[in-house]
């Protein structure tokens, strides 16, 4: 049920790694539009966690799923546990707020201790020993691939692509199968226990229809993220992504065609052991990054650094311009329409 | 199979009345891996078992209206909270639908399915887990877990005169759902009284 044929647009995002400050501003906006009905409450469309970690849920990284480089053919995943996403905590809010145990009852998940987890759970672990420690922020969402292997898994027939180039699943046809999620090697699909079915990023699809940029992008504080039509050339995803090559999908070897970007992360220099400073050695191990994006990545950082080389020498950049994102609305591509504006009075989202 | 005429509680698979309706034994197999829906399906089960449960006991009753279909089968390990037990009885909806592979594209099987926990639906099945929903149209179902046991009552209007009937069963414990069932080989002619 590949619907590539009638595509018009392919949105993409581009996530600047050097701006997100990890304040999850993006994950709640897109909690509080999404996923407050029953049955959501552990799922985070949009997650952001610190790398190096295990991240949501906990170990996606070896969970396997997406294409077998070698042959093409899709790769055996785990199906990722309700425990592993964790989240969705029962709290005593009755016995803390109501229960008169003033300065002796605190909040606190109810349920075990053991083995406890949740979305940003790692947050600042990080790697590496002091004072060279690192880490840093990477919000994740749903790719909106090219070639979305979760749609192909699929039994029933229930996820397509539309002419945007978002992956939406039709919840009327989701039988709660969860091949999908078996087969997402981005492991960004939750299941719904008291619905039955599957959910994930659904793109805010229907403030795009309406000239309104997601959530995520509109909402984030740090100016960290891009979306646009990547098949524009004009646009900023476009150019950061293939003119400039700044910015790189998220593990591409698992052949899926992800659609969201990001500007990998520079690193703070490296102090010897007398605490001088090492100029020469990145504090963020190169291959560490590669293994999230690719070789592509040390080009990148280069391309960065001496455009961050001549506008100290002042120059001008175009790379730097756009990415320090001068006017807020240049993040939204197309999608620059206030969604104040816009006529509720059907009651519409 | 005789359809056993009976008064009672026949939609609760531990009422008395059910004492009077023959009971066979159907013999189960897996869903041919070859014949699961996607690619993925394929390399991701190709090396695991599924469709476990080797039989599964069927008895049949009718209180004149509505044909009550009750299945029994040991209960697999203790679920790991992410899938569960299910059922389905399965007829022939179009033509000579092969059974073993729960319809295919031209020729669908309906099924009446319950699932622990959730339930009952009224399937249209086109191959191994390529279903779609329908309306309920009167299907029920009750299952109860006892002694290690399922026993489950799927009922529905009496389908008419001559129509077979099969059975699938998953075991939620090995991750067993869609396609990845235990199914009945050969169609079961229903006497229905
Ligand atoms: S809102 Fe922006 S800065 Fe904050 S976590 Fe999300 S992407 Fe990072
Ligand atoms: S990230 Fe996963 S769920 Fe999203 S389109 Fe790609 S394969 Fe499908």
């Amino acid at each position: 049920m590949t619907t590539t044929e009638a595509k018009t647009r392919q949105l993409a995002w581009v996530y600047d790694l050097n701006k997100c400050i990890g304040c999850q501003t993006c994950s709640v906006a897109c909690k509080v539009l999404w996923t407050r009905d029953e049955g959501e409450k552990h799922q985070w469309w949009m997650s952001v966690n610190t790398m190096p970690g295990l991240g949501t849920p906990k170990g996606w990284e070896d969970m396997g799923g997406g294409f077998d480089p070698e042959t093409g053919k899709p790769r055996p995943g785990h199906q990722p546990t309700r425990g592993e996403f964790g989240g969705g905590f029962d709290y005593n809010y009755q016995e803390v707020f109501y229960g008169g145990t003033a300065g002796k009852a605190h909040l606190e998940p109810q349920g075990p201790r053991e083995g406890r987890w949740a979305m940003n759970w790692d947050e600042d672990q990080g790697a590496g020993e002091w004072p060279n420690s690192y880490y840093f922020y990477l919000p994740r969402q749903c790719n909106h691939c090219s070639n979305p292997v979760c749609m192909s898994a699929c039994a029933t027939g229930a996820l397509s692509r539309t002419n945007d180039g978002l992956v939406l699943r039709d919840e009327e046809v989701c039988m709660g199968d969860r091949f999908c999620m078996e087969a997402c090697p981005y492991k960004k699909i939750y299941f719904n226990y008291d619905r039955h079915v599957a959910q994930q990023c659904i793109g805010c699809f229907p403030r795009i229809e309406a000239g309104v940029a997601p959530a995520c992008v509109r909402q984030c504080p740090g100016r960290a993220v891009f979306i646009g039509d990547l098949e524009d050339e004009e646009s900023s995803v476009h150019k950061l992504v293939k003119t400039w090559k700044v910015a790189m999908p998220l593990k591409a070897e698992a052949g899926t065609g992800p659609n969201v970007y990001y500007v990998p992360p520079l690193s703070p220099h490296r102090l010897n052991d007398d605490m001088s400073i090492d100029t020469e050695t990145p504090r963020i191990p190169p291959e560490y990054l590669e293994s999230l994006f690719g070789p592509g990545v040390h080009g990148a950082l280069n391309v960065l650094k001496g455009e961050m080389e001549t506008v100290r020498a002042g120059g001008a950049s175009e790379i730097l311009t756009t990415l320090i994102a001068y006017k807020w609305q240049e993040l939204l591509g197309p999608f620059t329409v206030d969604p104040a504006t816009l006529d509720r009075s059907n009651g519409g989202a | 199979m005789k359809v056993a005429r009976l008064n009672g509680e026949l939609a609760d698979p531990a009422a008395p009345a059910w004492g009077g309706a023959e009971a066979v034994s159907i013999t189960l197999g897996p869903v041919p891996i070859g014949a699961q829906p996607t690619a993925y399906i394929r390399e991701a089960w190709a090396g695991r078992s599924y469709g476990t449960t080797g039989a599964a006991t069927l008895a049949a009753a009718s209180d004149g209206e509505r044909l009550y279909l009750r299945l029994e089968w040991p209960d697999g390990a203790t679920p790991n909270g992410e899938f569960q037990d299910a059922v389905a009885a399965m007829f022939p909806a179009g033509g000579d639908a092969p059974v073993a592979t729960m319809g295919d594209h031209d020729r669908p099987v309906e099924l009446w399915f319950w699932e622990n926990g959730r339930g009952p639906l009224r399937l249209t099945s086109r191959g191994p887990g390529v279903v779609r929903k329908e309306a309920a149209d009167g299907v029920a179902a009750r299952g109860d877990l006892a002694g290690g046991r399922w026993s489950v009552v799927l009922s529905g209007p009496k389908p008419a005169a001559g129509k077979p009937v099969g059975v699938a069963v998953w075991d939620g414990s090995n991750d067993e759902r869609a396609g990845l069932a235990a199914v009945s080989q050969e169609w079961l002619q229903l006497e229905l009284a």
